[in-house]
């Protein structure tokens, strides 16, 4: 009852918040504090300071409530012992929470028990490995912040991925240089551990005694000089001298001791880590008698693949299915359980399905054995056809809701695994390094149901027929091709598209689907089927250009063929340099009018029109001065739809569009924007619109008789000087090295020439000539549109851009000859040196942010010990910061995002006292996350360390549960449920799904074939085949919603993160420490410690003591 | 205009002997040695010996420093003067203590990618020695890059802590040696006073994404020598080692091809004697109308028969504005 009245209380006063527009909430802070001091026995005035805090995650809500605990009575008294509690808990500390249930209970709380610090590690055994465990991690690749109960999981990736290497010749395997490493390192840890004393410490009392010279023998050196000050330690033997370095042995330190002649003591205990089970369990009677446990280990990479299998899968499940299942029988799968076992749970000693119930009976079928069954359900399934039947469940137990069920009618299911299984299964989806399963898994990801519950066939089942059956585009099956002339529905393609997916290569059709699905989905209209046809007619060619077509909804069918029309105009010009210009000026159109679109700087029903406007031009190119014609025309014309003054200085207005928004709120953050875009711009001596503009202008004047503005063309002389760079020095060796690039060569090559004056003087005598002359500045300008693109998704930590000048210039639209890559993706080319001259990007400027964050991210610089930047996932993490802008973000929606995050977190915490609630979280948990997962979250919880649950809980699955949670109405001990409701009920449209999504979400071009930022809501996707990381970065949706929160903690407006995203993202990036590419929580762990160093440099600024990491 | 506004303001600053010695960000650093015929060091010029100018026009120098003694400021009338700190220096405020310009700031670059595999002990143990022999008066950093850099152990002038970062890099991964030592040459434009590179390497790199070339032009227009000790054989790359010698050379430094660890000692220690005979002048560049590559030319006012040879960096690129 009394929860009901501070609520009421606390919601007064946040409505009063939201009355002020959610703009100052440092204002109602203040207030709520003032009456909170002023009527210190006012359990109202008391519950609504403390609930503001601890809605905004400040440390002092601790205090606050233990205030209203100490001064209320009844109910109020209750819920703050409560609140204390799960805060004590959030904050690690579990005896005090367990003080305030006490208390609650006290005070007459009976529902809520603390839970026992049991063990929740459940069945394990422990193994030794030689030396301290920061010099085995060292010399196996494996991160410090590794949890000790999943080193030898880790270890066993890495011996997979990297301990062996086919021998040539034959078909055994050898050891890696890594893995040879290794084992030379623990063979010297073992005699380094011989001279340690009995409680394991090396120990050196003198420089001059008999065990400094065992030592130093042992580690690889010898001293020079004699002992004192002149004594320096030298390699003496190579091999050992470089595994003592490696491992990371102090020897520093111990040299250190030697010259001052002080005592020198390390601590070698050997490491006890904990194994699955038992070492025992792994290991065959002949090998328990060979040796120590991780030698056998890691010289079997078979066994390397069980464990790591069996780790993967819910423990709970494992130990059933260990149990239950010879061990030679999950070692002969051990592939598969690795690739798929990780969607496999058993329930009250039942499989669960996708499905379940109506699909009970054809997983009995197909399997072969009942999900009644149990382990002998997963058993049958595993051992099913080299791994397609488990591919196929794996791919079926990710997904929910409508498109679950209709995938899994019971028929259908069987269909459809038919299509994929195939006649020949070998070599399954589990064979190869990845796993092969990605297309499947992206179809039934992406598939899209219509209003009528059935597969929405982009442009009618006809279409594809024909794609099948007239094969434009070449023959793809046999098979298909015969069974394509009686398609009638839905199912008939989508049956052709399972069968597709099972192919890595050939399966262009699936990917059309794919891409042509993922274009309509957000239409407002769907696409026409000629539209439909032109578009897969087109694929090869044109393909990443569609998903400029999905950046704007609004976007016409006759749009979409008159930028296909374009391309192919340009496509089949044969003046290359001509090509280059036209390609390059019209995709940069392209892309400002996609960045515009984005950022609701053209308004929805502009769209259309412009985009149409800015390509058609370009297909009716005949010359270099048509190619500025139309630039210049689509400059205009993107200035006209998102409503800049007339006459504005274009390159100043072009650049604040580029930076988000025309009417900043911010103007300082506005101008830092600017600026660091005009130091892009500047760093690769682009020429400004204006200077082109009116030297343009200026003769059509001289043609029709005025004076030559000896100025203006000076002004681009000059410009164009600067172009004569250091490069000019290379040697012809040098020069005759490069391999590539010879069409942008000359493109720069024809500006360095270019001399305006002279070109002037000669066309003097005819008007017509002068008025040509334009044509020269073609392309100044195509660069300069080029640059604004490049600007604007610069990364943060970038170099390039400021380092090479001619790095915007050397874009090669042609490629290598035949290459045709044009139309292509844009890609990094030209690492290391000489080979090259120097990084560029190729292609299209279709996935530009990403290609400029993949070459950009080089210049990253780690903090961590021997980690390295990860390649496949900070390209996608770079370009999620940069792409947003958050002008047109709302305080309310952090706000919302924030306390739903501290609602899905609290609730969490919550259910550590109480079973029900844990049951109903982790409910909403298993939609989110795979069952060992869950598995592991809720056993930590249920030990109350909610340490160890958060570090496998990501911000987005907060996020979600959060709202899950408050749709639900679950109840909670705080007053966050109510706070979200009523930000809800004053800001509904804002707070809509869809414009959370937009406002958070984050580009997922491979995933969604489109940079229109979104949130998906999935799960985790693996490593896949083709992609690497890549899609797992895509559906890692946490860094946006995470610095929103941090950004609502911090009082931090919106705009301001506009900067500070790009900063702490880099920050983050730099501090990940992976030990493997499906190392997630590394990523999870990095920004979470980023943000504690923010919030606590801020909160240090403020006065208010340090946060715990949350 | 805006230039010499910049100076009217430094100077009455330093006459009036206030704590800090300012430093704009349009400085010139200049240091260079100056050899005999025979290519011994010579030592002991005074100010008052050199002209520097910059594309012919005369400059001005504004502070004067010989090996690793303290600077002296060049008053108006050419007298010279010691810069005094007496107060307390605010770094955040543009303020740089004047300790900052005695010594050198030296920034080595260990090469610890694959290519350097087998001679990583050996080269550990040179970087070592070389650490352990420089001034008292300089700091040194120790970097290291493979894919990525590292930066091992920051700039200090505790040799311990130095020794410490060394001794912990790790070994393996591809070679971006010019990405590597751009960063470096940012981390060092940061630092006031006199810098230089060290580059260590086998010479391949097979990861870097920008040029030699912009690098060195980089170093050129931050005033930063880079010397270069490559442990390969030339013959075997004379790409690289091409590209070495000029990257050395054009920014006042030196290359040396070093392939066994008694010649790696010896590079080391031919560097170590560059710093200690070296000369550093500082000036404001005097209005220029140039905005591209500015050249510098420092002649040996004392030596008409031109028997001495000055090595410095050929010139600059002025940054924007400036």
């Amino acid at each position: 009852m009394t929860r009901t009245i501070i609520c009421a209380v606390a919601v007064s006063a946040l409505a009063a918040g939201l009355a002020l527009g959610q703009q100052d909430p440092r204002g109602t802070l203040e207030r709520l504090e003032r009456a909170a001091r002023q009527s210190p026995r006012d359990a109202a005035a008391q519950a609504a300071y403390a609930d503001f805090l601890d809605q905004h995650r400040d440390p002092r809500a601790r205090q606050a409530y233990q205030h209203l605990f100490d001064s209320a009575a009844g109910a109020a008294k209750l819920q703050a012992a409560r609140r204390l509690a799960v805060l004590d808990l959030l904050a690690g500390d579990r005896e005090s929470a367990a003080r305030r249930i006490e208390a609650y209970r006290a005070a007459g709380g009976a529902d809520l028990t603390m839970p026992a610090a049991s063990s929740v590690s459940g069945e394990t055994g422990t193994v030794e490995i030689p030396g301290p465990l920061r010099s085995f991690n060292r010399m196996a690749a494996l991160s410090p912040d590794l949890p000790a109960e999943e080193l030898i999981g880790a270890l066993a990736r890495n011996i997979i991925t990297n301990g062996y290497q086919a021998t040539s010749g034959s078909e055994s395997l050898e050891p890696t240089e890594y893995l040879k490493l290794v084992f030379r390192y623990m063979s010297q840890a073992r005699e380094i551990d011989k001279l340690a004393d009995s409680a394991k410490v090396l120990r050196v009392e003198t420089c001059d005694s008999a065990q400094t010279g065992q030592l130093l023998k042992t580690l690889g050196f010898r001293m020079r000089g004699g002992c004192g000050s002149d004594v320096v330690l030298e390699t003496v033997n190579a091999t050992r001298a470089f595994l003592t370095m490696d491992s990371g042995f102090p020897l520093a330190e111990l040299e250190e001791a030697l010259r001052t002649n002080r005592p020198f003591s390390y601590d070698y205990q050997p490491t006890k880590i904990p194994v699955l089970y038992s070492a025992e369990y792994w290991l065959s009677a002949r090998e328990k008698q060979s040796g120590e446990f991780i030698d056998t280990f890691m010289s079997d990479p078979s066994l390397c693949r069980l464990y790591l299998g069996m780790s993967k899968i819910d423990q709970d499940t494992a130990d059933q299915l260990r149990r239950a299942l010879p061990v030679a029988r999950i070692r002969a799968f051990a592939h598969v359980f690795d690739f798929f076992g990780g969607m496999f749970r058993l329930r009250d000693g039942k499989a669960v399905i996708p499905g379940a119930p109506k699909s009970t009976a054809a997983w009995t079928e197909m399997v072969g054995a009942s999900p009644d069954q149990g382990a002998e359900f997963f058993g049958a399934l595993v051992a099913k056809d080299d791994g397609w039947m488990a591919s196929y469940f794996d791919s079926l137990s990710r997904i929910q809701g409508p498109t679950l069920d209709y995938l899994t009618d019971p028929a259908r299911m069987k269909r459809f695994y038919a299509a994929l299984r195939g006649k020949i299964t070998s070599p399954g989806p589990a064979r190869p390094v990845f796993r092969a399963n990605t297309d499947l898994m992206l179809l039934t990801t992406r598939m899209r149901l219509g209003r009528d519950g059935r597969p929405v066939i982009p442009g009618g089942i006809d279409v594809w027929k024909t794609l099948f059956t007239l094969h434009p585009n070449g023959k793809y099956d046999g098979k298909l091709t015969k069974s394509a002339g009686g398609w009638k529905e839905p199912d008939d393609v989508l049956e052709a598209l399972f069968a597709l997916s099972r192919k890595a290569v050939e399966n262009e059709p699936l990917k059309m689907y794919l891409a042509v699905s993922d274009l309509e989905r957000k239409r407002s209209k769907p696409l026409e089927a000629a539209t439909v046809t032109r578009l897969l007619r087109d694929y090869r060619l044109y393909s990443p250009q569609y998903a400029l077509f999905s950046e704007g909804p609004e976007v016409s069918d006759s749009t979409i063929v008159a930028y296909l029309d374009s391309a192919a105009a340009i496509r089949d010009m044969h003046d290359n340099l001509l090509k280059a210009d036209s390609a390059g000026a019209m995709q940069a159109l392209a892309g400002i009018w996609q960045v515009l679109v984005r950022h609701k700087l053209i308004a929805a029903s502009e769209e259309d029109a412009t985009l149409s406007g800015l390509v058609t031009p370009f297909g009716k190119i005949k010359s270099s001065r048509d190619v500025f014609d139309a630039g210049r025309a689509g400059v205009a014309l993107l200035l006209k739809a998102s409503h800049a003054p007339a006459n504005a200085n274009p390159q100043e207005i072009m650049m604040e569009l580029m930076a988000g928004t025309t009417a900043p709120r911010d103007a300082e953050t506005m101008g830092t924007l600017i600026g660091e875009m005009n130091k892009v711009f500047e760093a690769q001596k682009l020429v400004s619109l204006k200077t082109l503009f009116d030297l343009a202008d200026h003769l059509e004047s001289v043609s029709k008789g005025e004076k030559l503005n000896t100025a203006l063309v000076n002004r681009l002389a000059s410009r164009v000087s600067d172009l004569n760079l250091p490069r000019a020095s290379l040697s012809a060796q040098e020069k005759n090295s490069f391999s590539f690039g010879f069409w942008t060569e000359k493109h720069i090559e024809a500006e360095r020439k270019l001399n305006f004056r002279s070109v002037v003087d000669k066309s003097s005598v005819s008007p017509d000539r002068l008025r040509d002359a334009r044509g020269l500045l073609t392309p100044l300008l195509r660069d300069t549109l080029v640059g604004f693109l490049y600007a604007h998704y610069t990364p943060p930590g970038a170099q390039l851009v400021y380092t090479n000048p001619l790095f915007v210039r050397s874009h090669d639209f042609i490629g290598i000859q035949g290459s045709h890559q044009t139309w292509r993706t844009t890609e990094v080319l030209g690492s290391g040196w000489p080979s090259s001259a120097g990084g560029r990007l190729v292609g299209s400027l279709a996935t530009l942010p990403y290609a400029l964050a993949e070459a950009e991210q080089n210049f990253l610089i780690p903090t961590r010990e021997q980690a390295l930047i990860w390649g496949d996932l900070v390209p996608q993490m770079l370009v999620s910061a940069k792409l947003t802008r958050w002008w047109n973000v709302a305080p309310e929606q952090i706000h919302y995002v924030a306390l739903n995050m501290r609602l899905g977190e609290s609730l969490l915490a919550e259910s550590a006292f109480s079973p029900s609630l844990r049951e109903k979280m982790m409910d909403l948990m298993e939609r989110l996350a795979d069952p060992a997962r869950v598995r592991k979250v809720s056993g930590f919880i249920a030990a109350g360390d909610m340490a160890r649950a958060t570090r496998l809980v990501t911000p987005a699955d907060f996020y979600n549960l959060g709202a899950m949670a408050a749709a639900q109405r679950i109840s909670s001990s705080s007053s966050i449920p109510e706070a979200i409701r009523a930000l809800v009920a004053a800001s509904p449209d804002k707070l809509s799904s869809e414009a959370i999504s937009e406002a958070f979400g984050t580009p997922k071009p491979t995933l969604a074939n489109s940079m229109r930022p979104e949130l998906l809501n999935l799960r985790l996707f693996p490593t896949l085949m083709g992609y690497s990381s890549r899609l797992m970065a895509e559906s890692w949706e946490s860094n946006n919603l995470y610095y929103a929160s941090l950004a609502d903690e911090l009082y931090l407006r919106p705009s301001q993160l506009n900067l500070l995203v790009p900063d702490w993202t880099q920050k983050g990036l730099e501090q990940i420490f992976a030990t493997h590419l499906e190392d997630w929580p590394a990523l999870l762990y990095s920004i979470r410690v980023t943000g504690d160093k923010i919030r606590t440099a801020e909160r240090k600024s403020r006065g208010i003591e340090s946060a715990s990491l949350n | 205009m805006k230039r010499l506004a910049t100076c009217a303001i430094l100077l009455p600053l330093l006459a009036q002997e206030r704590p800090t010695f300012r430093v704009k960000v349009d400085m010139v650093v200049l240091s260079f040695t100056v050899t005999d015929s025979k290519g011994r060091y010579v030592n002991g010029l005074k100010p008052s010996d050199f002209k520097i100018t910059e594309d012919g026009i005369h400059q001005k120098v504004a502070t004067f420093a010989e090996g690793n003694r303290p600077p002296v400021q060049i008053m108006e009338d050419g007298s010279s003067k010691p810069i005094t700190t007496t107060g307390p220096v605010d770094p955040e405020k543009g303020g740089i203590s004047t300790d900052a310009f005695v010594g050198t700031n030296v920034f080595v670059l260990f090469d610890t990618s694959n290519y350097m595999y087998r001679g990583f002990v050996y080269a550990s143990d040179a970087i070592a020695d070389f650490v352990r022999g420089l001034d008292r008066a300089d700091s040194v950093a120790v970097y290291t890059f493979s894919r990525n850099l590292s930066r091992g152990a920051p700039l200090s002038k505790d040799r311990n802590e130095v020794l410490t970062g060394l001794r912990k890099a790790v070994a393996g991964d591809d070679a971006a040696l010019y990405n590597g030592l751009l960063l470096t040459l940012r981390d060092a434009a940061k630092v006031p006073g006199r810098k230089v590179v060290i580059v260590f390497s086998n010479g391949p790199d097979n990861a870097s994404m920008v040029a030699p070339d912009d690098v060195r032009a980089v170093a050129e227009d931050e005033g930063i020598p880079i010397y270069v000790i490559s442990t390969s054989d030339v013959s075997r790359d004379p790409i690289s080692s091409g590209v070495f010698r000029r990257i050395a050379s054009r920014t006042g430094g030196k290359s040396f091809f070093a392939k066994t660890w008694q010649k790696q000692v010896e590079a080391f220690e031919s560097i170590r004697e560059d710093l200690g005979n070296s000369y550093t002048i500082t000036y404001y560049p005097q209005p220029n109308p140039n905005e591209g590559f500015r050249k510098i030319s420092v002649e040996i006012t004392s030596d008409p028969g031109k028997k001495y040879r000055v090595s410095a960096r050929p010139g600059y690129r002025p940054r924007p504005g400036t």
